[in-house]
């Protein structure tokens, strides 16, 4: 915050002001709800396999992908760009060292685990 | 020289844009921008009939707190710099995680996801906007609260904020979710940071419990809109029902749907049918039993004896009407001979339920959404096709069955014009229906994608020469929309939008706001 004002232009400035009272504000109003702490993070490869993949690779909407010896360098390349009907899969939802962890479980996974 | 950055925001120099990307790094850190192709890939990849090059974002932000939306909301103000907002960034069919255009920087929510209070006695949830349903799910059955969702049908990966912002749908009895909205935490352009409702008294305790507040109701203006950034939502749960009774009441023909109308029509409204019911086309529900090229050979739309065959083989009706009863045993079992009277009149509707149907694929998802379990086997639609091309087309309709048959006609006859096939179904509202179909194709192939294109430009343009309204669309077409709702509301959305963003930084060209 401190550099940004260095760098702002007046009307910046004034923006700047806004900030401040919208913080003072949301303090003022503090509950439970303000209560700060870190939001959700996958456990491990199976966790997200389980949360997100299963869904479709165990549903018989996206084909079977365990059991299968696949490259985990493919399984990365496929989940961040998607694959016809498969959608993409953003660092956002799964982080880079997650998706590491989920394309080596699945990688290794046998079909029935 | 070649740019380093894969795209930039209309009239934004390079060198502006470098220097905004230098205090995002600054409020966000490096890790949190995303700028390069690898980078980016993920939010380019979308299901519409054009380019994917035209919906390419110049950078993405990951934020994770409100003080950091604020101060880049102050360096877009400063760099003229728009962003384009995504929470779960799940919005399938309506332009999933991309701008709506190209070069928009995408804000991404997705990281800011805390679960700030379900609360079991009053049924209610605030959330971050990253908080997916299945999140939410896990939370409920961790702490064994008697709670249940109301999900779309991209449940797991979905979320609460961007699907209610979005003003979609579930199959519960809170099925029409901005209805059961109760409050928002809304980061303004200027960065000032708004509570709806109850939420702006200093130490209320009610902003979750009542809606409206004081002054005009707000939380409106924040929904299909782009005149703020919700970064706190509220909404209501409901009370995990005693017992449960879904069921589907199949009929023969395509023109059954005046009499399921009509016979629904006054269940819904009475209340003694709760739920968002779904009547949903055969060649909605066949893609979880069947495949497109066992019954279609060549090119154009499926013919009526082959959904025919389809419906023989797989035990559909042409129209499957999907509901639930909610309740003690005693209120269901009153329910249920009200349901089952009214539908038997005619002699044509065949009623199944658990005990005939538990082990029907499509039975078993339709279930699981009624009672707001995780599932995605309706993405089985994306394999009729294949390709990873698709659009929903979702006009509004009144509960009225020559109203329904109607639409249904149109959109099957212009699908065909165009070889794409109908693949349709009726949500019921209190007195509407969602008309939603899944205007499927293959975007891998060119004949196909422009075929498709301009069979939604069609089916818009058909629809609202005949007074019918779109509710919700996708990116590509959604000046086309708000054109069809007149001079008037489109001038009062634009004053709403220099009053509050007078630089036009918030996701220019939403519902086709500028």
């Amino acid at each position: 915050m401190q550099a940004l004002k260095a760098v702002w232009a007046v009307p910046a400035l004034i923006l700047t002001a806004f900030v401040v009272i919208g913080n003072v504000l949301s303090i003022a109003g503090a509950t439970s709800q303000e209560a700060h702490g870190p939001g959700f993070q996958w456990k491990d490869g199976s966790e997200v396999y389980a949360k997100v993949c299963a869904f479709c690779h165990e549903a018989k909407v996206g084909p079977t992908i365990r059991g299968r010896g696949l490259a985990p360098a493919y399984i990365t390349f496929i989940v961040r760009h998607g694959n016809r009907a498969m959608p993409s899969f953003r660092a956002g939802e799964i982080d880079d060292e997650s998706l590491a962890r989920v394309a080596e479980y699945v990688s290794k996974a046998a079909a029935n685990q | 020289m070649a740019s380093k950055f894969i795209a930039l925001p209309k009239g934004v120099s390079e060198k502006t844009f470098e220097a905004a990307i230098a205090e995002f790094g600054s409020i966000l850190g490096q890790d949190s921008v995303l700028v390069t192709a690898e980078q980016l890939a993920p939010y380019i990849k979308t299901m519409m009939p054009v380019p994917d090059a035209d919906h390419a974002p110049s950078a993405a932000l990951l934020a994770t707190t409100v003080e950091q939306i604020q101060q880049i909301v102050g360096v877009c103000n400063q760099y003229k710099v728009p962003i384009w907002m995504i929470s779960t960034g799940r919005n399938f069919g309506y332009g999933s995680a991309a701008p709506a255009e190209r070069g928009q920087v995408v804000l991404d929510l997705k990281r800011m996801n805390r679960i700030l209070e379900v609360d079991p006695d009053l049924c209610f949830a605030l959330v971050e906007p990253g908080v997916t349903y299945k999140q939410l799910y896990d939370y409920i059955q961790e702490h064994k609260y008697p709670l249940w969702l109301s999900c779309p049908a991209p449940s797991a990966i979905a979320g609460p904020t961007g699907n209610t912002l979005d003003r979609g749908v579930g199959y519960t009895p809170y099925g029409e979710h901005f209805l059961f909205a109760c409050g928002m935490e809304v980061v303004l352009a200027n960065g000032e940071v708004l509570r709806t409702g109850m939420g702006s008294l200093p130490k209320s305790n009610t902003w979750q419990v009542f809606k409206w507040g004081y002054g005009p109701y707000l939380d409106g203006i924040f929904t299909q809109s782009n005149y703020g950034i919700v970064t706190k939502f509220g909404f209501w749960l409901m009370p995990a029902p005693p017992a449960f009774k879904p069921f589907v009441i199949q009929y023969e023909h395509e023109d059954d749907i005046v009499e399921i109308v009509e016979t629904i029509r006054p269940l819904r409204i009475s209340g003694v049918i709760p739920n968002a019911i779904v009547i949903a086309h055969a060649l909605y529900e066949a893609p979880t039993k069947a495949k497109r090229n066992d019954y279609v050979t060549g090119t154009g739309a499926i013919t009526d004896d082959a959904v025919r065959q389809i419906m023989k083989d797989h035990k559909l009706g042409a129209w499957n009407v999907y509901a639930a009863l909610y309740g003690t045993q005693e209120q269901i079992d009153v329910n249920w001979k009200i349901v089952t009277d009214a539908f038997s009149k005619s002699g044509k509707a065949k009623i199944l339920t658990e005990q005939e149907a538990a082990d029907d694929p499509a039975f078993q998802y339709r279930a699981a959404l009624m009672r707001g379990d995780m599932t995605l086997k309706e993405f089985s639609l994306y394999n009729w096709r294949g390709g990873g091309g698709s659009m929903w087309f979702a006009p509004v309709s009144q509960a009225r069955g020559s109203e329904t048959l109607k639409q249904m006609a149109m959109t099957k006859r212009i699908l065909g014009k165009y070889g794409l096939d109908y693949s349709g179904e009726f949500i019921v509202g209190m007195r509407d229906m969602h008309h939603i179909v899944d205007v499927l194709y293959d975007k891998t192939d060119p004949a196909m994608t422009k075929a498709a294109f301009q069979c939604f430009d069609e089916l818009l343009t058909e629809f609202s020469n005949e007074g019918y309204g779109t509710y919700r669309v996708n990116t590509a077409f959604m000046d086309k929309v708000a054109h069809t709702y007149g001079p008037v509301q489109r001038h009062v959305h634009k004053t709403l939008k220099k009053a509050l963003d007078p630089n036009g930084i918030l996701a220019p060209g939403k519902s086709g706001i500028r």
